[in-house]
């Protein structure tokens, strides 16, 4: 029976996901209505202060990029179609520095594809969608906890970075249905901005030795802020390719790089003595988890790799990885996405892929993978 | 800090170009309406007009080649400071690319000023023709492709700018600065310019071969703002379900349920899964319809499970209710061997035709439930005769919901039948 603190709802990962937002800082909703987006964009409204409906991706990034520099956290959310057209733009915000989540729900492609089956097709778009190949923090939940924990570390990860962060997350985690206890949700804090304290001089771009500069907003009364998407200088002057630009420019690669140790997250579930390892991310780690449980109980030791932090690629993640003699990569796509960005085109004897398009993949495929890998060749 | 928004760097642009001419009249305009330079934003576009930002000793943000009105429209919406001026600065090209975002920003009829130095040309790559270009101009290579350009202000006033003015270079510009700059609301200012290096080199061509002329429009109306909501919590609002009774079912069940749009079926589905979590078990619920809401099948996917549910696909299910022919054509191909269909008493025939041994279970459950109900009292049924449920879990769930009393009393029909 319902025991005293606990609160059992049923609810959807949309929901948790806006919610944790709030929660943390979020001030600003701009979306283009697009399926599977369309419980993320309701909540927004009811819970958002302000939610927009912008006419396109094109004009939601750009007004998100307009209230980010002004002091409002902006988050917008799309699926692949609505992506492609942001790119352009959170390369801009990621020049000029500015913070903001997208959420990304894939569903099937290419192009429109399905708009109501999920998928996993869209990680190395991520991988490559800022030019010069910089990464951009990138989240991903796994579960319905995930979705209200990933979601808040997507904000402060983009505050604390002045970045644009990406959730990677797909139709089924936010349009399913599940129960779940939510009075066992971790406490949120607000996300705050480093803001630029006194009369100093203020170079927009200067660091003083941190990995991000401080902020002030447009228009305040103290000093100029010059915002730039062009390669720059520390006070945001275009510059064809000074050294003091260049500097610049190579500081945005380092600041998420380096400080990729605070913002990597996983789940490990290990099978001491096991030689196997399924490795996956998002809706795919559900069906892992169950094939875990089909696995061991009949007596198969494998372990599971859960990746929540996807770009950078977290260094913890190839420690882990290199313990084990095969690993059974997970992903809804048919070209292996996950094994491509940690191994390369070439084949690796020891790494393997479950790839499936159009359906869940489920815990017995999964579970199949891991006994064919095993077998001897 | 110079109170003027220009500092003494020399203008980038060639001799005899527009836009220097159109950067100092609006540096002396905000002059001499006394406005400091840190009160003044200026978004800037890509192109030559962009060139100006090193120059200028406001707030500046520099983006991307036409979005600089869309870049404007987002800081006016986050500032908190309505006494700020926000200025967008474009070419021509930008304004072309960006044409979208001028029409949006005057029908909102944000308080900002866009200043579109209209050139005529893409001056930065070869002289290639704009939007804006009118159709006597001559392009370097294909002079003879002309076509007529867009009359932006007229584009602008139609969509709702509260100001709008064409000017030529070479006129005085100083009142128009200042009229759209104080104008509430959306104000656009075209200044028709030359480019030396690959346009007309006299002013006197600019107007022979220009479509348009120098215009003033007006159109007070109300600034347009975001509404700002203080957001309700989206958790505070879920009521707990309360596990008060239990349910004899062991392992994991999966049902499926399938009808026609407007029948309630995504509501069927969530109330049995709230059933099921009323009577300790785990549930998950997808609903599958098609774009069009309104129109054809609906289905609700629903898993019952004792243990915590992960994967919450379902390829054969346990149990398919089916109420409508929309509903079977859409989940016919996914019933398994094991299935038991609970279908509508008007698609027994087609059932039993469609595989003789089929394990089918057929009620009129439209005459018990109406079309609204039918789904629900298939449910009840079902619950009432196998048990994998107690029937007070699903009235329980219905007592719930905003029709509750409506259901409950199909509920009661249905067992009783």
């Amino acid at each position: 029976m319902t025991t005293v603190n606990e609160r059992m709802v049923f609810l959807d990962g949309s929901r948790l996901i806006i919610e944790a937002m709030a929660r943390a800082g979020a001030g600003a909703y701009i979306g283009y209505p697009i399926t599977p987006v369309n419980w993320l964009f309701a909540g927004a409204k009811q819970r958002i202060p302000i939610a927009l409906e912008a006419p396109d991706e094109i004009t939601a990034l750009q007004w998100a990029a307009g209230f980010s520099s002004s002091g409002v956290f902006p988050v917008t959310a799309s699926a692949f179609p609505g992506f492609a057209l942001m790119i352009e733009s959170i390369n801009m915000s990621f020049m000029m520095e500015l913070p903001m989540v997208i959420i990304l729900a894939q569903r099937l492609g290419p192009s429109t594809g399905s708009a109501t089956t999920g998928g996993q097709g869209d990680l190395l778009l991520l991988r490559g969608c800022i030019s010069g190949g910089y990464s951009l923090p990138v989240f991903c939940p796994s579960n319905l906890n995930d979705c209200w924990d990933m979601a808040a570390a997507s904000v402060h990860a983009a505050v604390s970075l002045r970045t644009p962060v990406v959730l990677l997350t797909s139709k089924e985690m936010v349009m399913t249905n599940q129960n779940m206890d939510i009075s066992g949700l971790n406490k949120i804090e607000r996300a705050e901005r480093h803001m630029h304290e006194g009369n100093g001089q203020y170079k927009t771009y200067g660091v003083n030795g941190n990995l991000a500069p401080p902020f002030l907003p447009l228009g305040n009364d103290l000093h100029q802020v010059r915002l730039n998407a062009s390669t720059h200088d520390m006070e945001g002057i275009t510059q064809k390719n000074s050294p003091e630009a260049l500097g610049n420019t190579e500081r945005l690669k380092n600041k998420i790089e380096q400080s990729v140790d605070e913002y990597t997250y996983f789940e490990h579930d290990q099978d001491e003595g096991a030689d196997t390892v399924i490795l996956t991310y998002g809706i795919s780690a559900e069906a892992a988890r169950e094939a875990v449980g089909l696995l061991r109980a009949s007596g198969e030791s494998v372990s599971l790799l859960v990746m929540k932090t996807l770009l950078p690629v977290p260094p913890r993640i190839y420690e882990l990885l290199s313990a084990y003699r095969h690993v059974v990569v997970v992903e809804e796509n048919i070209v292996g996405l996950l094994r491509e960005l940690l191994y390369g085109n070439r084949q690796h004897d020891r790494v393997h892929g479950v790839n499936k398009i159009g359906h869940m993949i489920t815990p017995q495929e999964i579970a199949e993978g891991v006994r064919q890998c095993r077998k001897p060749s | 800090m110079q109170e003027t928004i220009l500092n003494d760097l020399k203008m980038p642009y060639c001799p005899g170009c527009g836009h220097t001419v159109a950067n100092k009249s609006m540096s002396k305009a905000l002059a001499d309406m006394g406005v400091h330079p840190l009160d003044v934003i200026v978004v800037s576009d890509i192109g030559c007009t962009g060139l100006v930002d090193p120059l200028l000793t406001c707030h500046t943000i520099h983006g991307l080649h036409g979005r600089a009105v869309a870049l404007a429209m987002g800081i006016r919406m986050g500032l908190e400071h309505p006494d700020k001026n926000i200025i967008a600065l474009q070419g021509d090209g930008g304004a072309t690319i960006g044409l979208q975002h001028l029409l949006e920003a005057a029908r909102h009829n944000l308080d900002l000023t866009l200043v579109v130095q209209n050139n005529m040309v893409y001056g930065m790559t070869g002289g290639q023709t704009s939007g804006l270009s009118s159709t006597e101009f001559k392009e370097p290579e294909r002079p003879e492709t002309a076509v007529p350009g867009y009359d932006i202000c007229t584009l602008a006033q139609n969509a709702g700018a509260a100001y709008t003015a064409r000017t030529f270079i070479g006129t005085d510009t100083a009142e128009l600065w200042k009229e759209a700059l104080s104008t509430p609301g959306f104000s656009l200012i075209e200044i028709v310019e030359m480019c030396p290096a690959y346009g007309m080199r006299k002013v006197q061509e600019l107007h022979d071969t220009a479509d348009y002329e120098s215009v003033v429009t007006r159109n007070p109306r109300a600034v347009g703002l975001p509404h700002r909501a203080i957001g309700r919590s989206l958790l505070d609002g879920l009521k707990p379900i309360e596990h008060t009774c239990e349910a004899p079912l062991e392992g994991r069940l999966e049902i499926i349920v399938a009808g026609s749009a407007g029948e309630a079926i995504q509501s069927a589905g969530d109330l049995l899964s709230t059933a099921g979590i009323t009577a300790g078990l785990s549930a998950t619920k997808k609903g599958d319809y098609p774009i069009t809401i309104g129109t054809g099948f609906s289905v609700a996917e629903v898993i019952l499970s004792r243990q915590p549910i992960h994967y919450t696909g379902i390829d054969c299910p346990d149990i398919m209710i089916v109420i409508s022919q929309d509903g079977l054509d859409k989940v016919r191909s996914r019933i398994g061997e094991h299935t038991l269909v609970i279908a509508d008493a008007k698609l027994g025939p087609e059932l039993e035709e469609l595989a003789g041994q089929l394990n089918l279970m057929t009620r009129d459950f439209r005459k018990t439930g109406g079309s609204k109900g039918a789904a629900l009292a298939a449910i009840a049924h079902w619950l009432q005769d196998n048990g994998f449920l107690p029937i007070e879990a699903l009235i329980e769930a219905a007592s719930r919901h905003k029709h509750g009393d409506k259901m409950k009393v199909i509920i009661d029909k249905a067992v009783a039948a």
